[in-house]
């Protein structure tokens, strides 16, 4: 157990990241080919039917999450899996901290709203 | 930009959340108060809120409201306020969920302002310290959603395949 837990931002912001990188089914499929192994983009594109672009672009989602680095072997572009990314979101403590920064994202909307009612 | 922090000191059973807002503090207060603007933040975000009673005046009252699901689940909370015309921005409540009846927490809710912003101070104090673990991890199931489940899908895999 922790001494004393605190967390705050911009473990927010990656939080958001890292869902929003794992709410897509092939982003999800490219995170378990990794979890086997650094690949490149050819290898990774093999299993499914979608173009190198495609893939390119959903490893960039990735990467901005901080779920995937890129590393250089030799003239090979590789794709790494950085799961630190997933065990800071799965901290029990993050995930309160996270339903209530949700809550006070909504309530940020409402007070803008009471400051400029609507004409 | 506005961050939200919690503090959770082992072996005591407090929890404290804090977070800024960019708006005076009779209006966060309003947000916090009005049911009819409350419903439209504090719930979970898949599940509809609604108050079933909220009576609140200076000195304190009672409320209930429930979180109810499309597939007709519903979790109702309720409690009793307290305040003092001493401190008008501060608001005192007993906090139950009526699925775990017996669990009390003393939840107290601090505005401070400064310079046109508030800081919102929520303090929840519960009877033991495994009751406020098990709030919290309460707490992670309201923010449960898709992208959770499939977070444990993939960390069950990962540190399967973990050398």
């Amino acid at each position: 157990m922790h001494n004393q837990v605190v967390i705050q931002n911009p473990t927010a912001d990656q939080l958001s990241a890292v869902f929003a990188a794992l709410a897509d089914p092939t982003r999800r499929a490219i995170l378990e080919r990794l979890a086997g192994g650094d690949a490149s983009v050819n290898q990774l594109r093999a299993p499914f039917a979608i173009s190198q672009p495609a893939v390119s672009k959903h490893l960039k989602v990735l990467e901005s999450a901080g779920l995937v680095s890129r590393h250089r072997r030799g003239t090979a572009n590789l794709s790494r899996l950085e799961p630190e990314a997933l065990r800071e979101a799965d901290d029990w403590l993050e995930r309160y901290r996270a339903a209530w920064e949700e809550r006070f994202e909504r309530l940020d909307e409402v007070l803008a709203e009471l400051a400029n009612p609507p004409s | 930009m506005a961050t939200t922090r919690v503090t959770a000191p082992a072996g005591t059973p407090f929890i404290e959340v804090e977070r800024d807002f960019d708006a005076p503090r009779d209006l966060v207060f309003r947000a916090w108060t009005d049911p009819k603007l409350l419903v439209r933040w504090l719930g979970p975000k898949r599940l509809e809120m609604r108050v079933d009673y909220w009576e609140l005046d200076e000195h304190g009252g009672k409320y209930r409201y429930i979180h109810s699901g499309e597939t007709g689940e519903e979790h109702a909370f309720h409690g009793s306020f307290h305040r003092t015309t001493a401190d008008p921005y501060t608001l005192l409540q007993t906090f139950e969920y009526e699925g775990a009846p017996g669990y009390v927490s003393l939840d107290e809710l601090r505005l401070v302002e400064e310079g046109g912003r508030t800081i919102a101070k929520l303090r929840s104090v519960h009877q033991t310290v495994e009751a406020r673990d098990a709030m919290v991890e309460g707490g992670m199931s309201e923010g449960m959603n898709d992208g959770f489940d499939k977070l444990d899908e993939l960390l069950a895999g990962e540190l399967a395949g973990a050398r």
